[in-house]
């Protein structure tokens, strides 16, 4: 049996339908949550993933939560479920960049990881999968090993408390010889071929973005004689398309590392049934996505012009309109992740999926396309559970 | 009871008794039968408790009663002043009031008529026969107020002087009639303490403004209320340190000693006025500024008795400069509030200033309950945002608060917010801005200036905009009243204390106030938690209120609030379980931390020093 912490979550829910589908038996632990109960809650989000009634019967679900000591189990349903349980899928995570959510963060990512890794130790547990981030090599440029590693800088208190679960599943598990793996995915968007997604942020926000100020502007326009519009520049072509002056700060070399949740959940299995031994692996795309194909592909998406990808020398000095402060600011927060110049080495990981021939899909247009429409079709996330065709 | 009587009778009995119904703060009107009989009982507030008492049969149908209904002209101005702040439409009692009596008379009914008697004769020749009643529908409505730990006590009489030998007369009569009596400055009780059952004086009659503009001052009879001498002090380009706007300006001072946010610069208790007149508990008089009158100036750490009626008080005018204008330092971080509050009071700079909680940001910006309820979730959650420092500076004090701490929402900033509020809520917009944050709170984005065209687009801001928050039938009311600047002018609004009840609208507030050192955080934050802690533990709604700087930031005034359902029997059993620990808690704490005092023991001796109750 297979205790999944953050089956609610995005990864978690998928690596939790995918094993479920091939037969595994998962127990998932769960919260209740805006009033629906932890086994609705499950049930609604592996009714989403399209799980049969059979598979589904291979999950059971447990209601507790990470962040208490003993997951807040009374202690008899505690020693009932931790006897069945040989291995231990760690999924759950604050993906919070914020400072001022710092106490959260360190709630879920250090101490939500500890109170499960205590379940481990007691039980006896042989396995523990700690899905962590490969932006835990912090601020460096170059190479990130698939190793544990001790940056001197972090740009967020999300990488530096997902580094140190790293370290602290780490010793736990080394002194109590359970034989731990590590999943360093990169950002990770939607399925690649259906264009499903359960989060509409990192990746996402920049084009949701530009879409809600492209609606904003046009409906001033259409509406309201497009004073606010003109007073930002926007206006529409002849054609029907949309121009918005935005320059976006770009460098040259970078770009963003992508990869969609169909090949991480392939590639998380793969090395799930041949590691046994553990290890740190890196699930991450060989190829950077650049940003000037992602506003080419913004734009032919939705009809846009005018935005550009502008080198920083070009840039330096020169005044702000308000759609580049937005984002310019975005920037602050992602940058690193959009302008990453990092390359993670997967020497680990590569054999596997080779040998598996699990290649990490580009983002195409087609790609790129399937995503967002998706996307728009269910209100960024709004109309998830709520549309049929969802 | 069917269900309209049902809500017409949970409306009459929400009344907070705030009395915004009886200043004409919006500039709409007053009640025109209260404004010519000036017993509460002919104001809407009156009416809606005697429509209450009427439901649960504390009183029959009586002559004072008929009356009351009958000069009730339906003329629905005490709707918008009352809605503005409490978010109730009295209207409906009004309504109902005046059928129940038409009814009762239609079907036969005789009203009851009260004899006269030996006392009131005397009081009616002292006042006049129009001052002095023994109706129960008029003592009624000065037996009860919201305060869930009072019980009601009917007077026997209830008496509007019109003049500081008519009080001493009272007095006098009270004091050879053996009957006990008890003042109310403009008619109204909130926290329980104004009831008698022999005569309750109203000073509602004695509304006498003199402005001296030579000495800074204004000499004020004790039924004027703060917004009517800030009113006539605005008129000519000058401030008063006031109270919550339908208080009583001499009430406010011997009570509480009048604290704002404006006590940051103008200070409180004894700093607010010049002299004051008061009628001893003999019927004589006495003037402060006598060197034999009593010592007021003084403090003791104890429940006291007030020094006497005051009939008169002559209270400091400030100057004022045009370049005025209001600010917001948004925080997420407790300390660092304080600590910008704190700075701003040792460095002598601005003249309001606040540190303010979820509740009372919410409150004020919302039109109504339902959108302060969102707001105050998407203020932390969306924004970024637990506290404001709220200042009211000139543009050096401004430029000041500019140099000292970060991003702040300035007035215009403040107005489009204000203006555009419902849809600053909207979802979309809400996961845009929440996309924002990084290392630094989103609240930052809002305020840089180049943010500001597309904040005006996103918001479009306007009265009509915010007036989407209110009922249909009241949407061109409100977007009117927002039209005018001042009601979203930081300044006005702040010095009027105009929005100080909508902290009532939620529920009835429990506001404990006290008396800080600014300097010891620990200790602040102590009192913070141990309020939260204990209301949780009796499920109280709660918040942390404000807190203002005082004497250049040595000291501060911190209020925490509790609301509670005023009308529910098992709110008020929390509240006064809650009370038995809080009490000796605070009495514990104050005994042993220099600059801790509960503002309790400062009630009633209002005239004191502050310097005799900040620094025992």
């Amino acid at each position: 049996m297979i205790l999944l912490t953050g089956g609610t979550g995005f990864l978690g829910s998928h690596v939790a339908a995918h094993l479920a589908g091939q037969g595994d038996e998962i127990m998932l632990l769960a919260r209740s949550k805006q009033g629906l109960s932890a086994p609705a809650r499950v049930d609604r989000l592996l009714d989403w993933h399209g799980l049969s009634p059979e598979k589904k019967r291979n999950i059971r679900v447990v209601e507790g939560r990470i962040d208490q000591p003993d997951l807040g189990l009374e202690p008899d349903s505690l020693s009932s479920i931790s006897g069945e349980i040989d291995e231990i899928i760690h999924c759950a995570s604050d993906t919070s960049f914020a400072e001022r959510k710092r106490f959260e963060v360190e709630a879920v990512n250090l101490a939500g990881l500890s109170h499960v890794l205590d379940l481990a130790e007691r039980y006896r547990c042989r396995r523990f999968h700690l899905v962590s981030t490969a932006y835990v090599a912090g601020i460096i440029s170059g190479y990130c090993p698939e190793e544990i590693v001790h940056p001197s800088a972090f740009t967020n208190v999300y990488e530096e408390t997902k580094c140190r679960a790293e370290w602290l599943a780490a010793e736990r598990c080394a002194r109590a010889g359970i034989r731990l793996s590590i999943y360093r995915p990169s950002i990770v968007y939607g399925h690649s071929e259906t264009g499903r997604s359960l989060i509409f942020n990192a990746f996402y926000y920049p084009i949701r973005t530009t879409l809600f100020l492209k609606n904003l502007y046009e409906k001033d326009i259409r509406e309201r004689g497009g004073r606010k519009a003109a007073e930002i520049g926007v206006r529409l072509d002849g054609d029907g398309w949309t121009v918005m002056p935005i320059r976006i700060m770009v460098q040259d070399g970078a770009g963003i590392n992508i990869v969609p949740v169909d090949f991480f959940v392939r590639a998380f299995a793969a090395i799930r049934d041949r590691a046994h031994d553990g290890g740190v692996f890196h699930i991450v795309n060989g190829r950077q996505t650049r940003i000037q194909d992602v506003i080419e592909y913004t734009q032919a998406l939705f009809h846009i012009r005018g935005i550009s990808a502008s080198p920083a020398r070009e840039m330096l000095g020169k005044p702000r309109n308000a759609l580049e402060a937005i984002f310019e600011t975005y920037l602050e927060a992602y940058g690193p992740y959009m302008r990453d110049k990092r390359i993670f080495g997967t020497d680990r990981a590569g054999p596997i999926l080779e040998e598996k021939s699990l290649h990490c899909p580009d983002l195409t247009y087609e790609i790129f396309k399937r995503c967002f429409d998706f996307a728009v079709r269910c209100g960024w996330g709004a109309r998830l559970f709520r549309d049929k065709e969802d | 009871m069917d269900k309209a009587a049902d809500d017409i009778l949970r409306t009459a009995s929400q009344c907070r008794h705030y009395a915004m119904c009886k200043i004409d703060y919006l500039g709409t009107g007053l009640c025109p039968s209260g404004k010519e009989y000036h017993f509460v009982s002919y104001y809407p507030q009156g009416r809606m408790d005697l429509y209450a008492a009427l439901a649960d049969n504390l009183i029959p149908v009586t002559e004072g009663l008929v009356h009351i209904a009958e000069t009730c002209t339906l003329c629905g101005c005490c709707e918008l002043p009352c809605h503005f702040v409490t978010g109730l439409r009295p209207l409906q009692v009004m309504k109902a009031l005046k059928g129940l009596v038409e009814d009762y008379l239609r079907s036969g009914g005789t009203p009851v008529s009260v004899p006269l008697d030996d006392p009131l004769r005397r009081l009616q020749s002292i006042v006049g026969a129009d001052w002095a009643s023994n109706d129960p529908a008029v003592l009624v409505t000065y037996a009860n107020d919201p305060f869930p730990l009072a019980d009601m006590k009917m007077p026997r009489y209830v008496v509007l002087p019109g003049s500081r030998e008519e009080v001493s007369a009272v007095v006098r009569l009270a004091n050879e009639s053996g009957l006990p009596y008890a003042v109310r400055g403009n008619g109204g009780s909130v926290f329980g303490f104004v009831f008698s059952d022999g005569i309750v004086l109203d000073m509602q009659r004695m509304r006498r403004i003199v402005i001296d503009k030579d000495n800074w001052s204004a000499v004020v009879g004790p039924g004027v209320t703060s917004f009517e001498l800030q009113q006539e002090a605005f008129r000519h380009g000058l401030r008063v340190n006031a109270a919550e706007p339908a208080a009583t300006v001499c009430g406010n001072i011997v009570c509480t000693g009048t604290f704002s946010t404006w006590s940051h610069a103008y200070g409180t208790a004894a700093d607010g006025f010049i002299d004051m007149e008061f009628v001893d508990a003999r019927g004589g008089t006495f003037h402060l500024n006598d060197k034999r009158a009593p010592n007021v100036f003084a403090f003791e750490n104890a429940v006291l008795a007030a020094p006497g009626i005051c009939t008169e008080a002559t209270v400091k005018l400030q100057p004022t400069t045009e370049d005025e204008d209001g600010m917001l330092v948004p925080f997420w971080d407790f300390d660092e509030a304080i600590a910008l509050a704190r700075a701003l009071g040792r460095r002598r700079i601005g003249l309001a200033v606040a540190v303010l909680g979820l509740h009372y940001i919410a409150s004020f910006m919302s039109p109504s309950k339902t959108l302060a309820d969102r707001l105050k979730e998407v203020l932390p959650d969306a924004l970024g945002v637990r506290y404001m420092v709220f200042v009211v500076g000139d543009r050096f004090a401004r430029e000041s608060v500019r140099g000292l701490t970060g991003p702040v929402i300035d007035s215009d900033l403040w107005r489009t917010l204000t203006l555009g509020l419902p849809r600053l809520l909207d979802r979309e917009w809400q996961d845009l801005v929440k996309g924002f944050e990084s290392g630094r709170p989103p609240y930052e984005i809002l305020c840089r200036p180049e943010m500001r065209p597309l904040i005006e687009a996103v918001l479009r801001p306007s009265p009509e905009t915010l007036a989407e928050a209110v009922e249909d039938d009241l949407r061109d009311l409100y977007a009117g009243i927002y039209s005018q600047p001042r009601f979203t002018d930081m300044v006005w609004l702040n010095m009027f204390r105009i929005l100080s009840s909508r902290m009532s609208r939620h529920k009835h507030m429990f506001a404990f106030l006290i008396y800080v050192p600014l300097d010891r955080k620990d200790i602040i934050r102590h009192i913070v938690a141990e309020f939260a802690r204990i209301a949780e533990a009796q499920k109280l709604d709660h918040d942390f209120g404000f807190l203002t700087p005082m004497d250049l930031g040595k000291r501060a005034i911190l209020e925490y609030d509790y609301y509670i359902d005023h009308t529910d029997l098992a709110e008020r059993e929390k509240i006064r379980r809650a009370m038995t620990e809080i009490e000796p808690w605070l009495d514990g704490l104050a005994g042993r931390t220099k600059g801790v005092t509960f503002l309790k023991y400062v009630f009633s001796q209002g005239c004191s020093r502050k310097e005799n109750f900040l620094y025992r």
